[in-house]
């Protein structure tokens, strides 16, 4: 039997991932939802967001200035990206977005690896401190990571919901044509998606990076776990990829009491597999008729 | 005030509108009628911009519409109500009309303003204004459909097919809505298949066949004339 104090302490680092990931999911479900573009860079945002962080760490020392300059720095390099590269190819065939998309990571990647060399970096938290939870010391940043990614996700809803450009871009995700017969840039929204998304993705990168050190790789194994969350959300479904980020890594962190971390991840896998096969819409949308 | 001249536009390779011209004076009703699938629709979508004219010109209020981007010839005055109504369906009726609202030089108390005579023209969206789009009846989101082109502030309204599938309490609310458009000053581009409902709101009357105007003439000449009607529409009036 498993002590009640360990489920706690995994409840709690379940959700603590399962907020982060959410951070990093719904930037790519919010780009595919709008444009049907499967972004395969955004790990690397997420990578090159967390660099950035190291950088302007390093010059400033100030956590909290590395993490708005490197959201400001990848939302306009997003920006850059998708004027340049995915706006020309809007409404071809899925297949050119996923190569270009594929193309701009391998570029992100070298970038990086040039650029900053294959030693990891690290940023320091901004808070240091640990508190007791049962036996253990519980360190008081991972708390502050899930808190940080809560307010910027609801950040998020509530510009979805009530701002003039939350609802064009709602709008264009319905119906493009419409959104433009009414008057809405169209292009611009797209745009400003992605700019989001890349920045919602460095936000990631910088609240992780003190947890596991950033190197040029670090972008991969997150991209993965953000593609299976937004596919058992249901693709483009915002509210659907918060809830399948936290379900699946409780899952995850609940399995790790039985099996190493590293086998816990097929969880994740045989859900995925399992929606699909039932679901394939995703868990969290209703099943269209 | 709008007016096509020698419109050419394809799908793919087929060749749908082979040369149309015709035109909308200001505050002027027009009615473009025709058996379906010769290209009513097409032709307003052209005018949107939201298909490409492969040659020929659009000109409106004496500019070059041709190759414009759909959301600059919206907001040079053109609103579009399309045939299958294109109501955002996950958002709200207030949030529909805010798709159009929401723009540019439209202060406070202008859209205040704007909002209470779309919800005067139509109380039922006022009740339901909280309600998700696609929960509407048919009816009700043809109505959404035409406030949201009207909170646009347009010079002109193209209507495509307003009238197809309502019941007839229904149709006889568009028809009222129609002439109070018109009593606003605004132009409407009519696209219909209730062709007594055309010739009664309209000034003037098109008739399209494969992709061509065949028949122009004022609406009171058309009424007069049942052979033309039932030679282009096969229908009588």
């Amino acid at each position: 039997m498993i002590p009640f104090e360990q489920l706690l302490v995994q409840a709690i680092n379940g959700i603590v991932t399962g907020m982060i990931l959410a951070l990093v999911a719904s930037g790519l479900t919010l780009i595919f939802g709008i444009m049907d573009v499967v972004n395969f860079a955004h790990g690397d945002l997420f990578m090159l967001g967390a660099y950035v962080g190291t950088t302007v760490f390093v010059t400033t020392g100030n956590f909290w200035l590395a993490l708005l300059g490197a959201c400001v720095t990848m939302a306009a390099l997003g920006a850059a990206l998708q004027i340049t590269t995915l706006r020309p190819l809007l409404g071809r065939d899925p297949l050119t977005t996923i190569l270009a998309t594929f193309g701009i990571s391998l570029v992100l990647q070298n970038y990086a690896l040039w650029q900053y060399g294959p030693v990891p970096r690290k940023i320091m938290e901004p808070l240091t401190g640990h508190f007791q939870l049962f036996h253990i010391e519980y360190p008081w940043y991972r708390l502050l990571i899930a808190m940080l990614s809560a307010v910027i996700i609801g950040g998020l809803w509530l510009f979805m919901k009530y701002g003039t450009y939350g609802i064009w871009i709602r709008a264009t995700t319905q119906d493009r044509l419409m959104a433009s017969a009414m008057g809405i840039p169209v292009p611009r929204v797209h745009t400003g998606v992605f700019a989001i998304g890349a920045a919602m993705a460095a936000a990631s990168g910088v609240l992780f990076a003190p947890l596991v050190g950033v190197n040029h790789a670090m972008g991969f194994d997150f991209t993965l776990r953000a593609f299976v969350v937004v596919v058992v959300g249901g693709m483009g479904n915002l509210g659907g990829s918060i809830l399948a980020s936290i379900f699946l890594s409780l899952l995850e962190a609940f399995a790790s009491l039985w099996v190493s971390p590293a086998q816990a991840v097929i969880v994740s896998f045989i859900v995925l597999i399992l929606t699909l096969l039932f679901r394939p819409t995703g868990l969290f949308v209703p099943t269209p008729k | 005030m709008l007016s096509l001249q020698d419109v050419h536009t394809y799908y793919g390779k087929s060749h749908v509108l082979h040369g149309v011209s015709l035109e909308v004076g200001p505050g002027e009703v027009v009615g473009l009628l025709g058996r379906n699938g010769v290209g009513k629709s097409t032709t307003l979508k052209t005018v949107m911009g939201l298909v490409r004219a492969a040659d020929g010109r659009v000109v409106f209020d004496g500019r070059d519409l041709t190759g414009l981007a759909p959301h600059h010839v919206a907001r040079l005055g053109i609103a579009w109500v399309p045939e299958d109504r294109r109501i955002f369906r996950l958002l709200t009726v207030m949030e529909n009309l805010r798709t159009g609202l929401d723009r540019q030089g439209v202060t406070e108390p202008r859209r205040r303003e704007l909002l209470d005579k779309v919800y005067a023209s139509f109380p039922v969206l006022r009740e339901r204004r909280h309600q998700a789009g696609g929960t509407l009846s048919g009816g009700e989101q043809q109505m959404l459909a035409i406030a949201r082109a009207m909170t646009l502030e347009p010079k002109i309204i193209l209507l495509d097919e307003p009238t197809e599938g309502l019941m007839p309490r229904m149709v006889a609310q568009i028809r009222e809505i129609i002439d109070v458009l018109r009593r606003d000053g605004l132009a409407i581009l009519l696209v219909e298949q209730n062709v007594p409902l055309t010739l009664e709101v309209c000034a003037r009357v098109y008739i399209m066949e494969k992709g061509q105007v065949r028949y122009r003439g004022p609406a009171g000449e058309l009424r007069a004339n049942e052979t033309i009607i039932h030679q282009y529409l096969g229908v009588s009036a």
